[in-house]
Order: structure tokens, then sequence, then C-alpha cells
């Protein structure tokens, strides 16, 4: 996101877009409960204000291709083309938000009927792709509905994907002391399954419940 | 209002089996309590998250400095910051008159080295180290990935 920030800005209908998407994962990054010297908010604020946020100006679906949980090529746009799909970019070494995030949606889609469940497409691109494999990717989905599909691949291809949707994504840094820091946008992007585009993104918090309420109506294409 | 929130994390004390230890550091100095401890069951067995609330009654600050657990080898105290970067922080405020507010989203902890892997109605200690009150140990009940503490 900082680096989108910086990027130069040129008045153009797709960076109004980007800079809708920008402010929002500017809200996304508020509902973390942190202030921005990182001391803890104040109780009253505490609460995880998980969001779904309508664009006016609807995304549309990035030209990706990766490598699926299974080892095998994943076309993004033609593999998805007129399904209904939520993606989100992330990565599995992430204790915190990703597990969160894919519990709830997991949860949601479980609620569905079956016929609903099988169109329904979860992608899980990972934002940490030295680190998860395939076959990585696969064991920790699986521990949520082995039918989410995850994808690894080129760094420079999947953040250009997530910054195209407004989500911001860096190289994870391995610091002195060994550890990592890891940035990652936490939004879920909802893609409609009647034009391909996003229409609507949901903050990092956003329940279970709130899944399962847009999930039949996503399906449908009247989100 | 007040009353209400106080009786709530009461309530979610006990239900969540949480241990509550409260330290007087002297009458000036911070007076912790934690509540709400709890671990959500991870996907995987190499690492998990730990939350928890640190209220301070005290008029004195205090900081977070480290936490232990027995099922980890490594817990490490996590930031997720407004750039929406996760790294890790040597210590967390904790603010007198305060809290400190460990949750999904924000600050956590990061558990490493599991001994097993965490399941849902398994029991997980934590011993919090802080700068200036007593260490303080606490039960944390192992929750399903989507439980989300009563506010």
């Amino acid at each position: 996101m900082r680096a989108l920030l910086r990027a130069p800005a040129p008045r153009t209908a797709v960076a109004v877009r980007l800079a809708t998407a920008a402010a929002l994962s500017l809200t996304a990054a508020a509902c973390g409960g942190t202030s921005a010297d990182g001391r803890p908010a104040p109780a009253a604020t505490a609460t995880p204000a998980g969001t779904a946020v309508r664009l006016d100006r609807p995304l549309p679906k990035p030209e990706l291709i990766l490598t699926d949980d299974h080892g095998h090529s994943f076309d993004l746009v033609k593999q998805t083309a007129g399904k209904p799909t939520l993606m989100y970019f992330g990565y599995t070494h992430c204790p915190d938000v990703c597990p969160t995030t894919m519990a709830d949606i997991a949860n949601a889609v479980r609620k569905l009927p079956s016929a609903d469940r099988r169109r329904l497409q979860v992608i899980f691109v990972t934002t940490d792709p030295v680190r998860d494999t395939p076959r990585r990717l696969h064991t920790w989905l699986a521990a949520f509905d082995s039918r989410f599909t995850g994808l690894s691949g080129d760094f420079g291809a999947i953040q250009k994907a997530a910054r195209s949707l407004g989500v911001a994504v860096e190289k994870p840094a391995k610091n002195a002391d060994g550890a990592y820091t890891v940035t990652h946008g936490a939004q879920v992007l909802a893609f409609s399954p009647s034009d391909d585009k996003v229409h609507m993104i949901y903050t990092s918090g956003t329940t279970s419940q709130r899944y399962a309420a847009d999930l039949p109506k996503l399906i449908k294409g009247t989100l | 209002m007040r009353r209400l929130a106080a009786g709530s994390a009461v309530l979610v004390l006990v239900t969540a089996g949480a241990a509550c230890a409260s330290h007087n550091a002297g009458r000036d100095g911070p007076r912790l309590a934690v509540t709400g401890a709890y671990v959500p069951e991870p996907p995987m067995a190499d690492m998990a998250a730990g939350y928890f609330t640190v209220v301070n009654t005290g008029t004195g600050a205090d900081r977070l400095t480290g936490v232990t657990s027995d099922i980890a080898t490594d817990v490490s105290l996590h930031t997720t910051t407004a750039n929406g970067a996760m790294s890790a922080v040597k210590a967390m405020a904790v603010p007198a008159h305060g809290r400190l507010v460990l949750r999904t989203g924000g600050h956590h902890l990061m558990l490493m080295g599991l001994r097993r892997k965490p399941k849902t109605g398994d029991t997980v200690t934590f011993t919090l180290r802080f700068a200036t009150s007593s260490p303080i140990t606490v039960r944390a009940p192992v929750r399903p990935a989507t439980y989300r503490p009563e506010r």
C-alpha cells in the first residue's frame, strides 16, 4: 500500500478506483486496533469493525497464472470465469489474521446448499511463495475446506495482481534476529459471476455470519 | 456501561475457565489482571496464536516484556501495524488505568516450536512477564478457529 501511494497517480478512472481501494485498505488497517505509534488502542475502539464495502466502480479480475495447491497451472481469469469467487492474499506462516479469515469463510461455506458450495471458488493467493509450496498450501487449506484453492508462484506477478485490486503486498522481509516482517492487505475480494468483477470488499474482522448472509447473493450474482 | 463491561469481562473469564491473577507492585505502581486468554485451534501443527487482555487498575504504567508457554518453545509478541505489516515487538505497553488488548488483527502472541497441535478443548498455559509487575500465569482454553470473544 505504501508503494501504491507513492506511485504517480494519473487522473484516470483506474487511478480513482485504486485510490478508493487504497483508502479502503487504510480503513481495514485502522480496524487493527493499533494507533499509528503501535500502542494499544483505547478499549472503547477495540471492537474489530469488520465491514463490507461496495465498490461504485467494480474492479476487473487481474490476469494471473500461478500454480495451484495440487501442483497444476491455474489461470485465474479462465478457470474462474463466470463463477462466484472469493479471493484473499495471505500466507500460511501467519498465526493471526489469515487462519481467522479462512475459518470464518469456511464456516459460512458449510452452511450453503451443496450445489452452491460446488459453484463458489475460494482462492487463497500466497504472498510468501518461497515458503508456501503447493503442498504446504494444500495441507494448510485442508484444515478449513479441502475445496479451497491455494495459489503460489512468482512473487512479482502476485504483487502486481494484488495492487491492481488495491491490496498491499510486500515481499516477506527477514529481520536481523531471524524473524519475518510480512505486509499484506487482509481484504477479501468478492468477484461476481455476472461480470467477473469485484463488487464487494470485506475488511479484516468481517464475521462468519456476514459471509453466510452474503454468499448466497454472491453466488446468484445479485450481491 | 462501565459496570456492564466489567460484568461481561467476568462472564468471559468464568466461561473461559481462565485464571486471573492480580498483583500489586506498590501503592503507586501498576496493578494487573489478565482476562479472556485463549488460543484459536491452528490449521497446522507448526504455529499458533494467543490472545488475552491485561487490565491495569493501578496508577502506574507497565510493559509486557515476554511470554512463555507449556506448549511452545518460542513465544513472541507480534503486532499488526496500521500499514498492514505484521512484525515482532520487544514489549507492549500496559497503560495506567488502561488495558493491553491482544486480539485478532492487532497485537497477538505467535507460538512456534509447538510440542503438540492445540485442539479445541485443550488448555494451554501462558506465563506473562512484565517490566515492573511480578509474572502472571494464566490457563488459556483452545477455542475453535472461528471463536470471537464477547466484547
